[in-house]
């Protein structure tokens, strides 16, 4: 029998044996789907600008969110002002960010509920009107749920910081969470141009 | 020497693993969620049944987790093992010794023969096409206004003189399509010569054109047809057989073309061998 | 003595196996709460070999129906729900989880780690698509329909509007079908992202993407045309649901809605999806291949490249599913092109296994010769598609038998040939016992037999004009013959799997003990025992080359001398 084969393994410097974040790439391929979801509604939409059979048509019924579009915007930076506070241990400053990126969340969720509202009881557009009101009710919507459940997400953390659960050593995680609520707010840039701005 | 790995689930101490606990709420969740949708069929009392699973089950998972991964702890023993097969032999294909190590040869040799080819064959055939517009047209750019207008948009029953004059658009992308088509297929007239038996100016010069053109002569009506009402077939055959054979002679008579035909089959389609791939001898591997 | 305890292989664990001190509830019990990779693995296949039996007897039920002309033996409303039922039933609910559940066991132990990235998600994916898959066939007894019946989907696997509209289909049928398949989307979407992160993260040491073996690279590749593709299905299937609940139009001619654009969102996802089943089954061709010819595998990087390639044409070809539509011209030509762009890779796949095996010194084992008949097969199903891709062809032959013809050469002839080499080559590391040999054998020429007699005469009833999903035909036609020869061969193929079912029951009895490396295999899933404990391997392994088993086999001549 021959002597056992065993490979020196010394000859390779395994210290460099890097891989990659495991949350983080587990986000960022949800992401990839999530934007595959996305982008067949935004098709959806493109594809059915100016095919209403009647009205009320886009430029007679929508008014450009501002407000609410800075909102979620600024967001992104207060989520990431967080991150950065929680990666120096600066607990109270990482709740504060936090606090207000979830502010800001639900003023833009509160600015789509009140457009809405606006849009069904004064303007009569609702899901059922016409291929306008389908693809905006389902396009918006499809965003909007995915803002609860951000927000749901966040609250969460918010509260488990408020007990005192969420420590520096969190940071990655924190970051990986924030990677979701970036993407959000990346998505609201393509519905807002499509909607707002190409679909007017 | 013990190197504890960077795993996640690969912490321990010496002799324990840990791996992670069973756990239900995956399939409570799984079940839940089903409920929910299924409730869209089933009727309201099953969603709200399902999105009462899903969120016990939520709760339930999410303290799976954390603050700490619930897991379980394995001691395992362990002692060296021999990895053995019974085909200790291995059987070498056996190659000739070379002066050049094929495989700095092979890929740029071919590559700058092709290129070489694909360029002076384009020009010959632009050569014979321009000829052609001169001759049965009167105008060196009708050949040329064919290949460049036909596949653009503004291309509406335009008449020959139209077509005779010289457009600047459709120049820029006749070029671009001749200068492409001519370099990747004198590309892979640089790849696919050296594995090819002998005759290369018979098999690049006249049976590789004559099946092309054949294919598009087949297939233009088709693809389209306006263009195919305008081409005239014998010109377009010449002008093909012209860029085979140009291209052809060139690559073939490339000096590094030439050392490598010389060489074995099973170095000419780059086989994998040991002894023509380089050795590695510090042992490090990249 | 101390440095041998490191690299991969160096150990073997002596870990006594615990007496299993559980009654049979308990045993069954682990079963619903595992978070093991391979056990969830053995799931998948076990849940997927059950619908391949239940879809294989859907599709015994339309051969007999179509055996002869004039024929009754089912009404046209249970026929129309057996032929959709087959198709969803063998690509989703059969031939996903059966090679989303191989991955789930081999990737894993290939790239040396001790679980997936997310074992918990890992479970819930599966019993997503169980529940998914219960959840479709329930629609055969609940919902009530038109005339109190249950309400299978009856409109055929791709769902064409208007069919799914509530005047066509008044009952639940195409609701059962969406809401089924988008539970079970989320599952191939969490599968999707575990394999994914697996393959990214959790590699040991000195596993390179330029080391990993191919079937993991495979399944890297279909874990991307998942994540992006089945979100597309689902998307396509929300808004089937928005206009038969909520009333939207998307689908809606009556108020400028298109039923094209379903056909554009359908094989949008469509077309990548015949890549997620292809695709691991090239994958097993490139483990088995070079192990049966005693020789690495020809062309690695290009096997790579080629699978890549493969992986990003998927997404722009689906319009050659419409070309009867009625498209322009130019996007005509463009899906034209594009389609027979994967003609190149493809070739450069057959090429590479056929110059794995030249030369080789060949082992005619049950898994090698699923694997040779795979590429002959392969090459014919890539040849008709490649005929079908040329619009003018598609134009006469769109589907027509023809077409039926050309994709069970991929989907059986192809894809289930390679998941029985792959049922094979693997059962003796997840069972420790051999599958008998001479039942193996049995069974690939019965199936070999039965799979071409009724494929390769499919073809000719297409030319003459049969077209697909019909009921019945008059005999004036002249398909009847051949429809005979093809049921003929259908019961063949059935009688060659019910061998294999005997030979997984005879062999789990009795078979052969396996021991850690029946094969003399060189990946490291052969590094382990058979079965492999719970956490795999012991010591973490170290790799230095793709065949880290050669390595230690023949240290006189490693392979990482030479990559
Ligand atoms: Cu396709």
């Amino acid at each position: 029998m021959a002597s056992i084969p065993v490979i020196q393994s010394q000859q390779e410097h395994f210290e460099e044996w890097q891989l990659p974040d495991r949350g983080k790439v587990g986000m960022l391929t949800l992401i990839l789907g999530e934007s595959a979801l996305f982008s067949m509604f935004v098709l959806a939409y493109i594809f059915y600008i100016g095919k209403s059979i009647s009205g009320p048509q886009p430029a007679q019924v929508l008014d450009i969110p501002v407000f609410m579009t800075i909102c979620l915007w600024s967001s992104s930076f207060t989520i990431w002002l967080a991150e950065r506070a929680i990666e120096h241990g600066k607990m109270k400053i990482f709740a504060g960010f936090w606090a207000l990126t979830i502010a800001l969340g639900a003023i833009f969720l509160g600015g789509t509920a009140l457009e809405w509202k606006r849009l069904i009881y004064h303007d009569g557009l609702t899901i059922t009107t016409n291929l306008f009101g389908t693809t905006f009710y389902s396009l918006v919507g499809l965003h909007a749920s995915h803002v609860v459940v951000g927000l749901i997400m966040l609250i969460t953390v918010l509260i488990l910081t408020l007990t005192g659960h969420v420590k520096q050593e969190h940071a990655h995680r924190i970051k990986t969470l924030a990677l979701y609520w970036h993407f959000v707010d990346a998505v609201w840039v393509i519905v807002f141009t499509v909607v707002y701005v190409l679909g007017r | 020497m013990t190197e504890i790995s960077k795993h996640s689930s690969g912490h321990g101490h010496e002799g324990q693993i840990h791996i992670p606990a069973n756990t239900a709420w995956p399939l409570v969740l799984a079940f839940g969620l089903t409920l929910s949708f299924g409730g869209i069929l089933l009727g309201i009392w099953i969603t709200v049944l399902g999105l009462l699973l899903c969120l016990i089950s939520i709760i339930g998972w999410f303290r799976d987790v954390l603050p700490h991964e619930s897991a379980e702890y394995v001691s395992v023993e362990v002692r060296p093992f021999v990895s053995e097969t019974t085909r200790k032999v291995v059987d070498r294909i056996e190659l000739p010794l070379l002066e050049h190590k094929p495989g700095e040869l092979l890929p740029q040799a071919t590559l700058i023969a092709g290129l070489k080819g694909g360029i002076f064959g384009g020009v010959a055939m632009a050569v014979v096409v321009m000829i052609y517009g001169q001759l049965i047209h009167g105008s060196v750019w009708y050949g040329v206004n064919l290949l460049g207008g036909a596949g653009v948009a503004d291309w509406t029953n335009a008449t020959t003189a139209q077509i005779a004059e010289f457009h600047w658009g459709w120049f820029l992308i006749a070029l671009l399509i001749h200068s492409t088509a001519s370099i990747l297929m004198g590309l892979i007239y640089g790849a696919m010569l050296p594995m090819l038996p002998s005759r290369p100016m018979l098999l690049s010069g006249i049976a590789a054109p004559l099946i092309w053109s054949g294919l598009l002569y087949a297939g233009m009506g088709i693809i389209n047809p306006a263009m195919n009402s305008r081409i005239s077939w014998p010109w377009f055959l010449v002008s093909q057989l012209v860029f085979g054979l140009v291209a052809g002679w060139v690559v073939a008579h490339d000096e590094n073309f030439k050392r490598i035909r010389k060489m074995p089959l099973a170095i000419r389609v780059g086989l994998e061998v040991p002894g023509l791939i380089q050795e590695n001898h510090q042992g490090e591997s990249h | 003595m101390a440095d041998q305890t490191l690299p991969i292989g160096g150990v073997v664990d002596v870990t006594e196996l615990k007496a299993p001190k559980q009654t049979f509830l308990e045993w069954l019990a682990e079963w619903f709460i595992t978070v093991d990779h391979k056990k969830l693995g053995i799931l998948y296949v076990v849940y997927a070999m059950v619908f391949l039996l239940i879809g294989g007897l859907e599709a015994l039920v339309i051969r007999l129906q179509l055996a002869i002309p004039n024929n009754h033996l089912v009404s046209p409303q249970i026929y129309d729900e057996l032929f959709t039922m087959h198709g969803t039933t063998m690509v989703f609910i059969m031939g996903m989880p059966i090679l989303v559940g191989l991955a789930n066991y081999i990737v894993p132990l290939q790239i040396g780690a001790r679980d997936m990235a997310f074992p918990r998600l890992n479970a819930f994916s599966f019993w997503m698509t169980a529940f998914g898959g219960l959840l479709m066939y329930y629609s055969y007894i609940g919902g009530f329909g038109l005339y109190g019946v249950g309400t299978a989907p009856d409109f055929g696997w791709f769902a064409y509007a208007p069919l799914t509209s509530p005047a066509f289909s008044p009952g639940r049928a195409p609701d059962y079908w969406a809401v089924a398949l988008i539970v079970m989307g989320w599952g191939s979407l969490g599968a999707g992202v575990n394999i994914i992160t697996t393959t990214l993260t959790m590699r040991c040491k000195g596993m390179t993407l330029m080391r990993m073996p191919l079937f993991t690279w495979l399944m890297l590749v279909v874990s991307f045309l998942m994540v992006i593709a089945i979100p597309c299905l689902t998307a396509a299937q929300g808004m089937l649901m928005i206009d038969r609940y909520i009333g939207g139009h998307f689908f809606d001619t009556q108020a400028g809605g298109s039923a094209i654009l379903w056909m554009h969102f359908f094989w949008i996802f469509g077309h990548p999806e015949v890549y997620i089943l292809a695709l691991p089954a090239f994958g097993l061709a490139s483990e088995i291949i070079p192990v049966f010819s005693r020789k690495a595998i020809f062309g690695y990087p290009a096997m790579v490249a080629a699978s890549v390639g493969i992986g990003f044409l998927s997404f722009g070809v689906w319009a050659h599913h419409m070309f009867t539509v009625g498209m322009s011209g130019p996007t005509n030509t463009f899906f034209v092109i594009a389609s027979m762009l994967v003609g190149i890779p493809t070739g450069i796949k057959i090429f590479n296994w056929l110059a794995t095996i030249w030369g080789g010194k060949i082992w005619f084992a049950t898994p090698m010769l699923f694997s040779i008949a795979f590429i002959f097969q392969f090459l014919v199903g890539g040849l008709t598609g490649v005929m079908l891709a040329a619009a003018p062809w598609d134009w006469q032959l769109h589907n027509s038998y023809f077409v039926v013809a050309h994709f069970h050469y991929i989907l059986v002839g192809a894809i289930v040939f390679m998941v029985f080499a792959a049922i094979y080559y693997w059962f003796p590391k997840v069972t420790g016992k051999m599958l008998d040999e001479r039942l193996g054998k049995l069974h690939f020429w019965l199936f070999l037999i039965g799979f071409h007699l009724t494929f390769d005469f499919m073809h000719i009833p297409g030319i003459l004009g049969m077209p697909r999903h019909i009921y019945t035909y008059m005999p004036s036609r002249g398909w009847g013959m051949w429809n005979m020869i093809e049921t003929v061969g259908a019961f063949v193929q059935a009688i060659a799997v019910l061998v294999l079912v005997f030979n997984i029951i005879v062999s789990l009895r009795s078979g052969k003990e396996a021991g850690n490396d029946p094969w003399d295999a060189w990946t490291l899933e052969w590094a382990t025992t058979s079965p492999p404990p719970a956490y795999n391997f012991a010591v973490d392994p170290v790799v230095k080359s793709r065949r880290p088993l050669w390595d230690l086999k023949h240290p006189e001549d490693p392979d990482w001398k030479y990559e």
